[in-house]
């Protein structure tokens, strides 16, 4: 497969292999917001007493994905702001939330696939399935034309493949057996880096049975792992279906659910970057408190928390408290504070640089020791191309960016922005410091408001020429 | 530096808005940005930046120009070093003058015309029409455009260009001959030896050439031959520009492409008629070829965006510097050729971008 554009960044605090446990917590902040979901539908009550698998509240928006209480414990719902407070947190046996009851009656309604996939829905491991092209969560029930499976995670930091499939191998394999279960003749895509490892080999030996599964070998470039790269890369056409993506541990919660019907309560999340004493994976539970990781693992004063990657992650202020359902990683960052002596004519030993502009081009890659800082002014663009040529969508973005610039939309529309990934790799690279990454989004954001008014306006004319057609009829009928 | 830093923050009010100096504001950024980067953070994703700014990214054609400057320090006498503070107090007294008036910082692009302009120039010119052309580049070929990055033509050759045709004669007699002693006139000689103040009149290699005398290759190669000041030199510029394209700030496409069109069309027509047309290795190194090349034509700005564009852009200013070499009353073509490459620049963008546009539609 050929690529676009690319580049890996090297920085300090990579997550090993390892996975840690975390201690139990007594309380648990479960946000009722996170990238994806908004969970509007409460399901309990103040003071309430739910056992681990019960359904604390839905997303309506998104096929009713439900937000499963991850331990037993007691309802408080006033007490934070956005959150869903559980207290007296215990651990005790989770129990299915599909009553028995019920299954007859979806059965006939869906079918055998159907039963599959509604328990993947009720059981959270529906929420690990991302449609390709949009990034949003895919309709459970509808059929696509082909799964994307990916081990990788080249954002730093985030969750690798390895460290979650290792001990669970079997898991992995049996739990893609019941994707392809939910499938009639479909491919699945598995996604494996293009490097000679033991452990990708032990994998590829595995795999090599299914039929159906194919083999996708790509190198270890961000941001070559997205889902929608790889969907135009393996030339699967938007206008014949969705596309399915999940990554590994998605499978993992799919064969959790469908092989022993528990609910997918525990996510492995990586802990990194330069502000973190020590990186590594860790396994906890969606609501942990986030004070909690902190003093284990953050040494770094004044640093930033990021939610997810280090370059698409969010930013985590004071007033998130827990975890939230989709997290894959907290990477931390020491924020920049002291102003740097006539740091533009240092020779930059230590100073890895997209263009070969510091001494340190002359050495080996190493992992550098990146803070938040912006270094350097904003200026205008002076087209140095470096967000072209790294781009790998596609797209031109310092173009949209001056499209922009003058409010032309359309053009940027035309410019295709809708193709535009958010790996943030122009924004990383531009030295003119623009902000290009938020541009692109917020342009995406205005275009899909303006598509939707214009839509809504023909609706609208279209409902008024019918009543038109109406009365007129009625007033022939009334000659 | 912590001293420097007090002093600093204790000025900043005077420099503020509705301070008693708040008109100077962009030359108090402009010089405080200087001395310390800024402590700004990313406010959102991506939360890391890549380290080069701008200011890094123009101090690299900067560096590179260096060796080219020293030969011009070397060739024609410490005069050039008159010649590049003249450049830059003028041009940037331009460039200050706008930043007030926009309310924005001094932008960095400027201290790359300011030292590329006095190496495009003959040596011998006069102070006052250095002043006035960088000052005529500056503000015709820039700032009317809004500045660095909006520029459509390169303000060091439109500067070059107006005095080349407002003082045809003052520019044509203020080539020098190049000083042949070992050590140059880097001894602290004005002029080289043997140049009065009123310069006589030398030929270039490539006035010369039309008469059909070809100087010696390694004349050209090493330098010590008449010519603008930072253009003599082959090697040192090669140097140079090869140091740049390294860097990622020029890109090697269109070196590749303006020097191998030329190339071979220069080699087709002294195939074609030996007598009449020069060879080519001597006409790739002779006047300004390899110094627009390597740091007039890459100007990001002034350039096609596009990688395809690049090629086509390199093709058009290699083409037409030969065609204007060979069959035009110009003994130099590369100042037009550059000039006339960055207002195609445009529409070559806009080609490959609608034939990018169309096969990204046929992606999906």
């Amino acid at each position: 497969m050929k690529f676009r554009g690319g580049h890996n960044i090297l920085l300090q605090g990579r997550p090993e292999g390892m996975i840690k446990l975390m201690p139990e917590p007594e309380v648990l902040y479960l946000p009722l917001r996170s990238r994806r979901f908004s969970f509007g539908e409460l399901c309990v009550e103040e003071g309430q007493q739910v056992n681990g698998g019960d359904v604390l509240a839905r997303d309506l928006d998104n096929y009713s994905v439900p937000l499963l209480a991850p331990r037993a414990g007691r309802v408080r719902l006033t007490e934070r702001e956005g959150h869903i407070v559980l207290e007296d947190v215990a651990r005790l046996a989770e129990h299915a939330e599909i009553d028995d009851e019920d299954l007859p009656h979806i059965a006939q309604e869906m079918g055998a696939s159907g039963i599959k996939r509604y328990r993947l829905l009720t059981l959270g491991a529906w929420q690990f399935f991302y449609d390709a092209y949009s990034g949003s969560l895919p309709d459970p029930l509808g059929r696509p034309q082909a799964i994307i499976v990916s081990t990788l995670s080249l954002e730093p930091f985030l969750a690798r493949g390895d460290a979650q499939l290792h001990n669970r191998l079997l898991n992995f394999t049996r739990g893609l057996e019941q994707l392809q279960s939910l499938l009639e003749y479909q491919p699945i895509y598995l996604v494996m880096p293009d490097i000679k490892s033991e452990f990708a080999n032990l994998i590829r030996n595995h795999i090599r049975g299914y039929a159906s599964v194919k083999m996708v070998s790509i190198p270890l470039t961000y941001p070559y792992d997205d889902f929608s790269i790889l969907a135009r890369r393996l030339g699967l056409k938007r206008s014949e279906g969705p596309v399915w993506s999940v990554r590994t541990e998605g499978v993992l919660a799919v064969d959790r659910a469908l092989t022993l019907s528990k609910p997918c309560l525990v996510r492995i999340i990586s802990i990194g970057g330069t502000g973190v004493n020590y990186s590594t994976h860790i396994s906890v539970m969606p609501g942990y408190p986030i004070q909690r990781i902190r003093d284990k693992y953050i040494f770094e004063p004044v640093s930033r928390i990021i939610n997810g990657g280090i370059l698409t992650g969010e930013r985590l202020g004071p007033e998130a408290l827990g975890l939230d359902t989709e997290c894959r990683g907290l990477t931390v960052l020491p924020e920049l504070q002291d102003r740097e002596f006539l740091g533009f004519i240092r020779p930059g030993w230590d100073r890895s640089c997209y263009a070969a502009c510091y001494l340190s081009s002359l050495r080996d890659k190493f992992r550098e020791r990146l803070s938040t800082g912006l270094h350097g002014e904003g200026r205008p663009c002076v087209s140095c191309n470096f967000c072209e040529d790294v781009c790998p969508a596609g797209i031109t973005p310092h173009l949209i960016h001056k499209y922009l610039y003058r409010d032309l939309i359309e053009e940027a529309e035309q410019a295709r922005v809708d193709l535009c990934i958010e790996c943030g790799l122009c924004s990383y690279v531009c030295p003119s410091k623009i902000d290009l990454r938020s541009q692109i989004i917020d342009s995406k954001v205005l275009i899909a408001k303006e598509k939707e008014e214009i839509r809504k306006e023909q609706l609208r004319q279209e409902e008024l020429r019918k009543q038109e057609e109406a009365r007129k009829q009625a007033e022939e009928n009334s000659k | 530096m912590k001293q420097l830093l007090k002093i600093i923050e204790a000025i900043r009010p005077t420099f503020d808005e509705g301070g008693k100096l708040g008109i100077l504001k962009p030359v108090f950024g402009a010089l405080e940005h200087f001395f310390f980067a800024p402590s700004d953070t990313t406010i959102g994703a991506p939360h890391i930046r890549d380290p080069l700014d701008l200011k890094r990214f123009m101090s690299m054609v900067i560096i590179s120009v260096v060796p080219c400057a020293f030969a011009a320090f070397y060739f024609f006498g410490w005069r050039f070093l008159a010649m590049v503070i003249v450049s830059y107090a003028s041009g940037l007294a331009v460039e200050a003058l706008f930043a007030m008036v926009r309310k924005e910082g001094i932008n960095e692009g400027f201290f790359v015309t300011g030292i590329l302009f006095p190496l495009i120039l003959p040596p011998g010119t006069p102070l006052w029409m250095v002043g006035l052309g960088v000052a005529f580049g500056v503000f015709i070929g820039k700032e009317l455009f809004g500045g660095t990055g909006r520029n459509v033509f390169n303000p060091a050759l439109v500067g070059r260009c107006f005095l080349a045709l407002a003082y045809p004669k003052a520019m044509s007699a203020s080539y020098m001959k190049p000083s042949h002693d070992l050590l140059g006139c880097l001894l602290f000689k004005w002029l080289p030896p043997g140049t009065g103040v009123d310069a006589v009149t030398v030929a270039t290699p490539l006035s010369v050439a039309k008469g059909g005398e070809y100087c010696s290759l390694s004349h050209l190669l090493f330098g010590s031959v008449s010519g603008s000041a930072g253009e003599t030199s082959a090697i040192l510029i090669i140097l140079g520009g090869v140091f740049l394209l390294l860097t990622r700030v020029a890109n090697w496409r269109t070196v590749v492409s303006i020097l191998g069109s030329f190339l071979l069309l220069a080699g087709i027509l002294h195939h074609g008629q030996p007598e009449r047309f020069g060879p080519i290795m001597w006409h790739l190194c002779a006047g300004g070829l390899l110094f627009g090349t390597f740091f007039m034509a890459t100007d990001p700005v002034t350039g096609p965006t596009t990688n395809s564009g690049k090629w086509l852009y390199g093709i058009i200013i290699g083409s037409v510097t030969v065609l204007i070499r060979n069959f035009t009353g110009y003994v130099e073509g590369v100042t037009f050729a550059i000039l006339l490459g960055n207002i195609t620049a445009p529409i070559l963008d806009e080609i490959v971008f609608k034939v990018r546009l169309r096969r990204l539609a046929s992606e999906e």
